[in-house]
């Protein structure tokens, strides 16, 4: 809050001293063009700093800053500051954009932003969240970017797809839309150096120009994983209590991990194991991938055989035809192809509706599992709700005999007729 | 009334040509089909016997577009390949059509044959494509001079520190002006062609001066036709797009019926086009008849070059 204002007699300068509590960063901006604006979040007074030109995206970038003071309130811990400013800078100082201090961030936009393109929030969203993995939660960020940015890109992407919704998070057209975890996941997938390096090396080691990746993508990646593993509720009591472990103190990975170890422990028991640590070694501290397959399945009528008839140098068997003998053996075959372990769901849906979800621990490099009944399977679905979002291929994870192919037929349509409509167009 | 009457005369014109059109759209609809045809087995293959087109119900998943990035890069590079000869193809295609679609629509053509159609394509093929390819030179010149000088313009302003959103109203700006100059080239274009056919002439150089001369010669007429017909065409082109593109139909019966109601709009699009040639070709037939009456000479054009 000011402190003091004095006015040094010239016309031209003033001194200005402020005081904030327990913040570890400060930073200030100054420019004739801003337009201000106020406006209140329960006891935080909010101010806006943005170029004119923008004044239609001040409704956006308040809904998104309340967005997320809500939202990590609730789930993480109380905002200890009664002010919060956050500025959105001009195109010729874009390069301003996108950084964060305690209770002063700048967010990151364009002239005429889409409404249906959800940058401005984004930024905003993750740059606000600094407040608490940084500003409260004052861990190293060059020793251990991850557990700034990929903590803070975790809560940003849960945010975004919360509140803009779930696939649509980032961008929002009727023709396209993508979730804020969906963006991550691209990048991690799609990084030539996605196995080059752990999160266990310091920032200013990391090779080939990984940082991004790793401290961004790669970490809020494995967090949404281990979010699928141990349910949402009980990463959000993680958080909750790594808040008030370690609120204004400077926690490390370990200490965030031992908070893990702990919850997960009061919540479920030896459930996933004694602790957690085989998770973060495979994953934070280590190179390998997540990839589960559906190999195949078969459906086998089984017969019974009445016996064997012997003629000259040859045998034969004889089956059983009567009408039990359509009981089938079915059998599903599932493959490990990375290195990482991970447990997970397996559905299987035979063809009389019922569905039978199986757990594998996903250790060895092959299951099985085998069914005799009446009916046979239809489908099978690895990890059906793709909760584990470290796996590399999604695509691999189920099959069946009746690929539903509408999807890409509409696609296809709609291929021809943009097409017919773009060559009508640029014929004379 | 002058321009309803053009207007009519173009759309009864451009309803007696059906013949042609639905040849041009059948023609149109066999090479994009050979495109989408591969692109659909590509995908296809690619997706196998997974049910990962769950994801892809709504809208286009970026999850799935990652997970299927090896296949997929290789079918975007050929779809793209292909989507460029397409419009390599289409470019010289359409010199047959609009060709066989001048004549069709001129008076010399009584019955309005298919006969009529192939013919007048394929005896004007050569000057009608020498003509759409100067005028479609002339239009990305145009745009590209007016955008660039506005943006020089909007560069330098400011002592090199431009006002904030100054580029986009320069964009703004410049589509303006180009969306107003479209108008002309369009009855250059259509002029020259008009002109062509009507006279059995086989000189693209002197139908684009006549192109020229019939366009400013009868300028707020021809204008206002244009313009209107535009305005019809960009509408119908908007709606239509913007309906078919976000229509999700969940069904493959839903999808056939999307496939069904999108080509028979196509074919009005195709009917929209045709009535702006035959507008233009009333319009000129007008000034011919009228010329002719009045014991005045055509209006020609100097021939620049007919050495094509």
């Amino acid at each position: 809050m000011l402190i003091s204002e004095e006015n040094k007699g010239d016309g031209k300068n003033k001194t200005l001293i402020y005081r904030a509590e327990d913040i570890c960063d400060f930073a200030w901006t100054a420019w004739p063009g801003y337009d201000v604006y106020n406006d209140e979040w329960r006891h935080v007074k909010i101010t806006l700093l943005i170029p004119h030109i923008r004044k239609e995206q001040v409704e956006r970038q308040f809904r998104a800053v309340k967005n997320a003071l809500e939202y990590l309130s609730e789930n993480v811990g109380p905002f200890p500051w009664p002010h919060l400013t956050f500025v959105d800078p001009p195109t010729k100082r874009a390069f301003a954009g996108g950084m964060e201090y305690t209770t002063i961030f700048t967010s990151t936009s364009a002239d005429r932003m889409p409404e249906s393109l959800h940058l401005p929030e984004m930024v905003t969203v993750h740059e606000f969240g600094h407040g608490y993995f940084m500003g409260i939660l004052a861990s190293n960020e060059f020793e251990e970017p991850w557990l700034d940015e990929g903590v803070n890109s975790f809560w940003e992407e849960r945010i975004m797809d919360h509140y803009w919704g779930e696939n649509s998070g980032i961008i929002d057209h009727p023709l396209f839309k993508m979730s804020d975890k969906s963006m991550s996941r691209i990048s991690y997938l799609l990084s030539l150096g996605r196995q080059v390096t752990t999160n266990r090396e310091y920032s200013w080691n990391y090779p080939h120009g990984t940082y991004s990746m790793m401290s961004y993508n790669k970490a809020a990646t494995i967090l949404y994983t281990l979010m699928g593993i141990i349910g949402e509720d009980t990463m959000n009591e993680i958080f909750r209590e790594y808040y008030r472990q370690w609120a204004f103190r400077h926690p490390s990975g370990k200490d965030f991990i031992a908070v893990v170890n702990e919850v997960v422990k009061k919540v479920h028991g030896d459930k996933y194991g004694p602790d957690m640590n085989w998770f973060f070694d495979q994953t934070l501290y280590g190179t390998g991938l997540v990839d589960y397959r559906v190999s195949r399945y078969t459906n086998s009528k089984i017969r019974d055989f009445k016996g064997i008839i012997s003629e000259a140098d040859s045998q034969r068997f004889v089956p059983s035809v009567t009408k039990d003998d359509s009981v089938y053996k079915s059998v599903v075959e599932l493959d490990r192809l990375g290195e990482i372990t991970l447990p997970l769901d397996v559905m299987i849906h035979f063809n009389n509706g019922d569905t039978i979800m199986e757990t594998w621990d996903g250790r060895e490099r092959f299951k099985d599992f085998n069914y005799s009944g009446t009916s046979q399977i239809d489908w099978v679905k690895i990890d059906p709700e793709y909760k584990l979002r470290m796996d590399v291929n999604f695509t691999n994870n189920s099959k069946t005999d009746k690929t539903d192919m509408v999807p890409v037929r509409r696609y296809i349509n709609k291929f021809i007729i943009f097409t017919q409509y773009f060559l009508n167009i640029i014929s004379l | 009334m002058k321009i309803l009457s053009h207007l009519k005369s173009g759309a009864l014109r451009s309803v007696k040509s059906w013949k042609g059109i639905l040849i041009i759209w059948f023609l149109i609809f066999v090479m994009i089909g050979i495109l989408a045809a591969s692109a659909k087995s590509g995908l296809k293959s690619m997706i196998g016997s997974s049910m990962i087109t769950e994801l892809l119900r709504d809208t286009v998943n970026a999850d799935v577009l990652t997970d299927l990035k090896e296949g997929l890069s290789v079918l975007i590079a050929s779809v793209t390949k292909g989507f460029i000869l397409l419009i390599l193809f289409t470019f010289i295609a359409n010199a047959f059509f609009s060709g066989g679609l001048f004549n069709i629509l001129s008076k010399k053509c009584s019955r309005k044959s298919l006969s009529c159609f192939l013919s007048g394509g394929a005896s004007n093929f050569w000057s009608v494509l020498v003509i759409n390819l100067i005028v479609s030179l002339i239009f990305i010149a145009v745009a590209s001079i007016i955008g660039g000088i506005l943006a020089l313009i909007v560069s330098k302003s400011g002592g090199g520190n431009p006002e904030p959103g100054a580029m986009s109203k320069a964009i703004r700006f410049s589509i303006i002006i180009v969306a107003l100059l479209l108008p002309v080239l369009l009855l250059v274009a259509d002029y020259a062609r008009a002109w062509l056919i009507g006279n059995d002439s086989k000189k693209p150089f002197s139908a684009i001066g006549a192109g020229f001369v019939m366009t400013f010669k009868k300028c707020v007429l021809s204008y206002l036709v244009m313009i209107i017909l535009i305005i019809i065409q960009a509408g119908f082109g908007v709606l239509v797009v913007s309906k078919l593109m976000g229509s999700k139909p969940s069904t493959g019966g839903g999808v056939f019926l999307l496939f069904l109601i999108s080509q028979i709009l196509f074919i009005i699009r195709l009917f929209l086009r045709t009535w702006r040639y035959g507008s233009v070709t009333s319009l000129l037939e007008e000034t011919q008849t009228t010329a002719v009456s009045q014991g005045q000479s055509e209006p020609v054009a100097e021939p620049l070059s007919d050495q094509v």
